[in-house]
């Protein structure tokens, strides 16, 4: 039988700091401009593809660079931005081509019907609406708006493993990574979902209206993330 | 190790995961699964029957991701209990996983069009005779050269994570990039190719995908000849340059040697990042020079 309140509160750190990246995770993904399916037919704004999707290929891209860094590295801002430089690299380099694909292979021009005039850029967008569609392709204020969801998915997504393989146990360090990425990965799909209920399959980016219900959905991920850092904590500081 | 064979596998990495990306964009387009699968699905319901191979098992990412992971999965206990080459072990796991992805394929594609058959949509057997070994081909290639991107990070770069748990992070990744560049090209422009060029899918024209080919009746394998002209190899590019930066920068800047370098690394890939995102503003700048707006100002006007 494992001693559950010693382990609780010889960890208590880390089941916060777990807590603090899946909600670091579900403010991330509102970030991250999807459209999809209809985005897929270039028929609204965003990367043709599911939330939950995107977000996971860009958050665990960031696991991956940051399990790198913290297998060589001790330091928490490191491995917390080496997962933020992986996320945001994918981000980038996706919406880049996505760019690519929608004016050389489709022919349209990049523009949002949710705004008249792109935030950053002053760019007029609805001139550039196709007939019959919600807008395509990723103007900048989406591109921007997309990194900065890397940056934060990265960053919760480091955080949760950090703080897993931090965990007092008595795992030899194979199994203790094995654990600690596949309970990360879970983690960090756990806290993708819960924002896609916020998003219903599209999203422009932090200008878009349904960006101001982030807080639902970050409150939600608090009460998720708490238990499966529970869970997680128990699981690794138990054995 | 030597930072030069660090960046002479770092470039097999790259160009294996180019070769992953541009044929799991491909499989994808034979098979129709992800987004565009949408349209591909109502035709029927809008009394536009085709001979279209329809599978959406899933998601593209969870369905690479599963791809992968079982490939992986074999490829270490090959590896690990039996002592096998990592060549032949690695094989041997894409052939399973490529076996499972053809069975599920076989069971989604049997499924779907006949849940259609009150909008009279034929379940045509020639195409799952000539679509399947296809869509296995593709996936054998895919989860081959995911997996060595994978036991090369582990086995020559010294990743910590199990080779498995890696296939599945970028069978995830893989999936998830197809499904944002290269089906869009089959999506908004294969699809829909009997509507004018330069415009998205008017919501009026859902379902009404084109049903005949350059000869006879349009199939999965005409579409994947055209995708394979530029949307299987953009998503290679886009999948092959993922892999590549996020290795470069801490293979250039090792965080092993010190913490200056580690955050070296950081400001490197902060760099490449701006880089791209001034790129994407070039492009919307010329796009919208190029073509020109849909509708005149009306306040101008």
């Amino acid at each position: 039988m494992i001693d559950v309140v010693s382990i609780l509160s010889a960890n208590i750190l880390y089941v916060v700091l777990i807590t603090l990246g899946g909600m670091l995770i579900s403010l991330s993904v509102h970030f991250v401009p999807v459209g999809g399916a209809p985005a897929a037919m270039a028929q609204a704004t965003g990367i043709g593809t599911g939330t939950v999707q995107l977000a996971a290929g860009a958050g665990l891209t960031g696991l991956v660079t940051a399990g790198a860094v913290m297998a060589v590295s001790d330091s928490l801002p490191l491995i917390l931005a080496a997962g933020a430089v992986g996320a945001m690299i994918m981000m980038s380099v996706t919406m880049l081509v996505g760019a690519w694909v929608y004016t050389y292979g489709v022919g349209v021009p990049p523009a949002s019907a949710k705004i008249k005039y792109d935030p950053i850029t002053k760019d007029r967008q609805d001139l550039y609406v196709s007939q019959g569609t919600e807008g395509h392709g990723l103007p900048t204020v989406s591109y921007v708006s997309g990194v900065i969801g890397g940056l934060l998915g990265g960053i919760g997504g480091a955080l949760v493993y950090y703080s897993l393989m931090s965990t007092s146990t008595g795992l030899t360090m194979t199994n203790l990574i094995g654990l600690a990425s596949i309970f990360a990965v879970g983690i960090f799909f756990v806290n993708a979902v819960i924002p896609s209920y916020n998003i219903g399959g599209t999203i422009e980016g932090f200008h878009d209206p349904k960006f101001k219900k982030w807080p639902k959905a970050v409150f939600s991920s608090f009460i998720a993330t708490f238990l499966s850092a529970l869970v997680g904590v128990l699981a690794i500081g138990g054995l | 190790m030597e930072p030069l064979i660090g960046m002479g596998v770092l470039a097999l990495m790259g160009a294996a995961a180019t070769v992953a990306g541009a044929s799991e964009d491909l499989e994808s387009d034979v098979g129709s699964q992800s987004n565009p699968n949408s349209q591909v699905q109502l035709a029927p319901q809008m009394m536009y029957p085709h001979r279209i191979y329809n599978k959406a098992i899933s998601g593209e990412p969870p369905s690479n991701a599963l791809m992968c992971a079982i490939g992986g999965t074999t490829a270490s206990v090959l590896m690990t209990a039996y002592s096998m080459s990592p060549l032949f072990a690695i094989a041997m796991g894409a052939l399973f996983a490529a076996i499972v992805h053809g069975s599920y394929s076989i069971s989604a594609f049997l499924g779907r069009p006949a849940s259609q058959k009150r909008f009279k949509q034929p379940v045509y057997l020639d195409v799952l005779r000539s679509h399947t070994p296809v869509i296995m081909g593709y996936s054998y290639i895919t989860t081959f050269c995911i997996l060595v991107v994978s036991y090369l990070m582990i086995a020559v770069l010294g990743h910590p994570f199990p080779l498995p748990l890696l296939a599945f992070i970028w069978g995830i990744t893989v999936g998830a990039i197809g499904s944002s560049t290269g089906d869009v090209h089959y999506g908004a422009e294969r699809e829909f190719q009997n509507v004018e060029f330069g415009a998205g899918l008017n919501a009026a024209n859902s379902g009404n995908i084109v049903r005949t080919a350059e000869s006879g009746l349009r199939n999965g394998i005409d579409n994947s000849w055209f995708c394979a002209k530029f949307g299987g190899p953009v998503t290679g590019i886009a999948f092959g340059m993922t892999v590549f930066l996020s290795g470069w920068v801490t293979t250039v800047f090792n965080p092993a040697a010190s913490l200056t370098m580690g955050w070296l690394s950081v400001v490197a890939g902060v760099i490449l990042v701006l880089i791209m995102i001034i790129w994407n503003r070039k492009i919307e700048v010329a796009a919208r020079a190029a073509f020109g707006p849909y509708k005149e100002d009306e306040v101008a006007a």
